[in-house]
C-alpha cells in the first residue's frame, strides 16, 4: 500500500491509499460527528453529518461537500472540517433529523451540541430511526440479513421482508445494541425474547437456569462458528464455578 | 524479557482484594464496575482465582463476526476494541471457561484487558497470588 499525505485544516498528515478521510481524521484525534458510521460495518454515508469540504492544489479553485466516511484519501487532498459550509450542512441535517425523530434523545442532544433548533413542524409518530442502515448492516454481518429498508419516501422504514415476522431472525440482538437511537427495543423476559415481532425462547442455563442464548442463535452459531452443542449449555458464571474443581489441582 | 500474568492459587487466601481493585478499576463515572476477575473457595482454607486466560487459539476471538476481540501484541492479551463491538454477545457463549461478561446495559462484553500489561489486581494482592512475572 503506499503511503500518502493529506492536509485536514491545515495540519499534514500521513495516510495510507484505500483508508477514507474520516479514518485518517479519527486516528489523529481531529473529531467529524457521525451517526451512521461503526468500525466494523461497511460505510453507507446514510446520516450525511460527517460532511467535510475537500479541494486540491490541483483543482484550479474547485472545491465540493463530500461524506468523509466514503471519500478514498488521494495525495495532497485538502479537508476542511469545520468551515462555514460545513456547519451549514450538519446543521440542515441537524434540523431535519429533529423534525424527524423529535423523542430521540441522541439527536437531541447532538443537535444541542451544534446550536441547531428545527425549522418544521415535528413528526409525531414516536419514531426514534434515523435511517442510518447500522441495524441492517450488523445483520448482515451476523450472515442472517433478516432486516431491511422497505418503501420508499416518508413511508420508508426498516423492517423485515414483507413486513411479517422475519424467518431469517435468530433473535441476536445486535440490530438492538447497535441502534444508536434506541428505537429498536428487544423485549427480553427470562426466558424468551421478543423482537421483530417474533418470540425466541432463551436457552437455560442447566444449573440456574438463567437465559444464556436464543436457541434459534444457538443453531446459527453452531453452523457457523463450529463450536460444540454444550457450550451453550451453561451461563458464564456457572461454566467458570463448574471448572474451578478443575483448575484447583493445577499449581498446588 | 516479556511479562507474563501468573496465577498462584496456593497463596490466595480468599480476601477478594483482586475483584475489588478489579471493579475500581473498571468503574466508569463513579460507579464500580463488573470484576474481571473472580475468587471461588474450593476447600477448607483453599482458594482458586478465575480470570481470563487470554488462550493462544481464543473461542471469543474466532467467534467475533465483528473481529472486535484481537490480540494485543504488546501485552499478548485479547483485548475488546469496542469500536468494532455489534453487542451479539457470541463470545460470551464461545469461551469456554466463561471469563466474558456481556452487559446488557452498554451492549458490550465484559473482559479482562491485563490493564494494558500492569493488571489492577496483581498490584493490589496482598499476597502475591497475582503476579506479574
Amino acid at each position: 500500500m503506499s503511503k500518502m499525505h493529506i492536509f485536514i485544516n491545515g495540519k499534514k498528515l500521513a495516510a495510507e491509499e484505500g483508508e477514507t478521510v474520516l479514518e485518517v481524521a479519527r486516528r489523529n484525534g481531529i473529531s467529524i460527528p457521525t451517526l451512521c458510521h461503526h468500525d466494523a460495518l461497511e460505510p453507507v454515508g446514510a446520516c450525511r453529518l460527517c460532511m467535510v469540504e475537500i479541494t486540491h492544489a490541483d483543482w484550479k479553485g474547485w472545491k465540493g461537500l463530500v461524506t468523509s466516511c466514503l471519500y478514498p484519501v488521494e495525495e495532497g487532498l485538502e479537508v476542511l472540517t469545520d468551515c462555514d459550509a460545513v456547519k451549514r450542512q450538519r446543521q440542515t441535517v441537524l434540523d431535519l433529523l429533529m423534525a424527524r425523530c423529535p423523542d430521540s434523545e441522541v439527536i437531541r442532544e447532538m443537535a444541542e451540541k451544534h446550536g441547531e433548533v428545527t425549522h418544521y413542524e415535528p413528526f409525531d409518530d414516536g419514531s426514534k430511526c434515523i435511517m442510518c442502515y447500522l441495524c441492517v448492516r450488523a445483520c448482515a454481518k451476523m450472515g442472517c440479513s433478516a432486516i431491511s429498508a422497505v418503501n420508499r419516501g416518508t413511508l420508508k422504514e426498516i423492517a423485515p421482508p414483507f413486513q411479517t415476522t422475519p424467518d431469517a431472525c435468530v433473535g441476536c440482538g445486535s440490530c438492538a445494541s447497535i441502534c444508536p437511537t434506541g428505537h429498536i427495543e428487544a423485549d427480553d423476559s427470562r426466558t424468551s425474547r421478543k423482537i421483530w415481532g417474533r418470540s425466541f425462547q432463551f436457552v437455560a442455563c442447566e444449573d440456574c437456569g438463567a437465559p444464556v442464548v436464543t436457541e434459534a442463535h444457538r443453531d446459527h452459531s453452531i453452523a457457523r462458528d463450529g463450536l460444540a452443542e454444550d457450550y451453550y449449555n451453561r451461563c458464564a458464571a456457572c461454566k467458570k464455578k463448574s471448572l474451578i474443581g478443575r483448575f484447583d489441582k493445577v499449581g498446588t | 524479557m516479556q511479562k507474563t500474568y501468573v496465577v498462584i492459587p496456593r497463596n490466595c487466601t480468599g480476601c477478594r482484594t483482586c475483584e475489588l481493585a478489579c471493579s475500581m478499576a473498571k468503574g466508569v463515572d463513579g460507579v464500580l464496575g463488573h470484576p474481571r476477575i473472580n475468587v471461588f473457595p474450593t476447600g477448607e482454607n483453599r482458594y482458586m482465582q478465575m480470570t481470563c486466560f487470554h488462550c493462544v487459539e481464543a473461542a471469543c476471538a474466532k467467534v467475533c463476526p465483528a473481529d472486535a476481540l484481537v490480540r494485543n501484541e504488546q501485552t499478548r492479551a485479547i483485548e475488546l476494541d469496542e469500536e468494532r463491538c455489534i453487542g451479539c454477545g457470541l463470545c460470551e457463549v464461545a469461551c469456554p471457561f466463561g471469563h466474558i461478561h456481556f452487559d446488557h446495559v452498554s451492549g458490550l462484553p465484559l473482559k479482562c484487558d491485563l490493564c494494558g500489561g500492569d493488571p489492577v489486581c496483581a498490584r493490589f494482592c496482598p499476597y502475591n497470588a497475582l503476579e506479574m512475572r
